[in-house]
């Protein structure tokens, strides 16, 4: 459990005192600014509700987390510090596990600094606190999930660049294709995709619906790819 | 405190190392020695855990390195080859950080890091972020976090390598303190260094066990088989015979240079003092007497050309 928290720690702070950290933060913040002004949510005469800002949400966080855990993995094996690490006395899964809480964590820091629209709203207007639980819920829990996969995606090769485009990728290309195509087909291809529609389980969560199936598949999907990172770092010592 | 049986690593078909047998007792400080490529580094990460073997066994400590991994890696210390250290972090800060990876809490991380900084000489520079130190420095940061836990074992892959003279001297006295209650296996590429420091030395080469023993045993296994060369003053023929006489020469070879004769010996053992009483006896004035002395180091070029002793 320390162990595992001093990975954790440790990830923290070599996300607050490099620049990508900050660059994060400041280009999701600043996203979501534009998207502000350009949904014009705080007009006068509005509903007050983030639900129009947030659409675009999932779509932004194929981006954004990957960057978050980008180096995570790849740069140890980069540095060669996964060297000291592995051969400490913490298991391969406690190893994953401590960076991807700290990703969580930060990814939990950067949406908190989200919550000054919502408190602006409530000083001007009156909006419905449950339904922006329920938004902020869903997307915790995306964060949970792409977390997930991008600590995966940075423990699949030593540099940084790739590990984040390796993340964004098939991140996007997942989001489109489950939300664009589920639509266009029929059948078990159309069972299949509405499982894994991300985007379409997020919008129950932006009505205000916290669907149990939705939290169940986020969570699953985030203790799928800790468990095949954990995999990936062990098979590597193979090699 | 070391056993290894039988190791072997192939990188793909290639042997990296190949077959190897070796023991190290405790408290001993023992010299990995081989050319570049030997596979020192390699079977030194199958010892700590970082690597599994392709073949064989290993027990560190009492434990097996395949099935008690974390028992071995709580009682090694590990000073990888290329010593990777973050950059961004300040020294205190990643030795507290590796002693909570130990599991220490707060109070032995801190008298343990007290400890290993005024071992290594660290005080200095303590809150300086590691990225900014001198390899000397990061060499020790190095040391000073594979002591932390005070291990049984300490493992350090070429500790001295990009040390200047001074830093080498240094480190060298206080793998031989540490050797006190450490048993200690350190690797390197030069002989004169593990000759220096080590109890014992095992050397390797292609991946495979050449040579191991005392620096002692090591010189006398170079020295069995040596040559003496004498010039005494008196025909070549009769001086041959004479030498063919004496106990322990297997083979001579004589020639006249200007009135000399010029003998050169193999033998099994030193018979300097046989030949002084051959000069004596005969009344062969002798100028010279000398063994051709291989040197360890001429035993370790010997290997690494490819001659198998
Ligand atoms: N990851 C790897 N993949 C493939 N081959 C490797 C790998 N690591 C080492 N080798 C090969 O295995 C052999 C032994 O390497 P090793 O690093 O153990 O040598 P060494 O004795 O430590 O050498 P040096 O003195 O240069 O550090 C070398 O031929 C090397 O090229
Ligand atoms: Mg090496």
């Amino acid at each position: 459990m320390r162990n595992t928290m001093a990975i954790m720690q440790r990830e923290l702070l070599a996300l607050f005192c490099s620049p990508i950290g900050y660059i994060v933060i400041a280009g999701f913040l600043l996203i979501n600014g534009v998207i502000v002004l350009w949904t014009g949510v705080f007009s006068p005469g509005k509903a007050a509700t983030l639900r129009d800002v947030f659409f675009w949400m999932p779509w932004v966080l194929t981006v954004i987390v990957p960057a978050i855990s980008m180096r995570m993995i790849s740069e140890e094996y980069r540095s060669g510090t996964i060297e000291s690490l592995m051969t400490a006395p913490l298991s391969d899964f406690q190893m994953v596990l401590g960076k991807y809480l700290a990703g969580v964590i930060f990814f939990a820091i950067m949406l908190g600094a989200t919550l000054v629209y919502l408190v602006l709203m409530a000083a001007y207007g009156n909006p419905d606190l449950g339904a922006a639980f329920a938004l902020y819920l869903g997307l915790f829990l995306i964060g949970l999930a792409f977390t997930a996969y991008g600590v995966f995606a940075s423990s699949l090769t030593s540099n940084q660049v790739v590990a984040w485009i390796l993340g964004w990728v098939p991140l996007l290309l997942f989001a489109c294709v489950s939300y664009f195509v589920v639509g266009q087909v029929e059948g078990w291809l159309r069972a299949l995709f509405q499982q894994v529609n991300v985007i379409g389980r997020f919008e129950a969560f932006s009505r205000g619906l916290v669907r149990i199936d939705g939290v169940v598949f986020f969570i699953a999907t985030a203790a799928l790819f800790v468990f095949l990172t954990v995999k990936v770092v062990e098979s590597r010592r193979w090699r | 405190m070391i056993e290894v049986r039988n190791l072997s690593k192939y990188y793909g078909s290639r042997a990296a190392v190949d077959d190897i047998t070796f023991g190290v007792d405790e408290g001993q400080i023992v010299g990995f020695l081989g050319p570049n490529g030997a596979g020192k580094t390699t079977t030194i990460r199958i010892l700590t855990c970082f690597m599994p073997a392709t073949n064989g066994s290993a027990t560190v400590a009492g434990h097996d390195v395949l099935t008690a991994s974390m028992r071995v890696r709580e009682s090694v210390g590990y000073l990888p080859e290329s010593v990777p250290l973050y950059p961004e972090m300040r020294v205190r800060e990643y030795l507290r950080f590796r002693g909570k990876l130990r599991g220490m809490d707060r109070a032995a991380r801190e008298s343990a890091i007290q400890r290993v900084v005024a071992r290594c000489w660290l005080q200095d520079v303590i809150g300086r972020p590691i990225g900014q130190l001198s390899k000397g420095f990061r060499q020790r940061v190095g040391l000073a976090d594979a002591l932390l836990h005070n291990p049984k074992v300490l493992i350090l892959d070429e500790p001295t390598v990009g040390l200047d003279p001074r830093q080498i001297r240094e480190t060298r006295s206080l793998i031989q303190e540490l050797a006190a209650d450490h048993t200690v296996m350190l690797s390197s590429h030069i002989l004169p260094e593990v000759e220096a420091t080590c109890q014992r030395i095992i050397i390797i080469h292609e991946g495979q066990l050449v040579a191991q023993g005392s620096p002692e045993e090591l010189r006398a296994k170079v020295t069995e088989g040596t040559s003496l060369i004498a010039e005494l003053k008196g025909p070549v023929t009769d001086v041959s015979a004479e030498m063919r006489k004496l106990a322990g020469v297997t083979d001579v070879h004589a020639q006249a240079i200007d009135g000399w004769t010029q003998v050169t010996l193999t033998t099994a053992r030193d018979v300097r003092e046989d030949v002084y009483k051959v000069s004596q006896e005969k009344s062969w004035p002798l100028r010279e007497l000398r063994r051709d002395i291989a040197t360890l180091e001429d035993f370790f070029v010997k290997i690494v050309a490819g001659t198998r002793v």
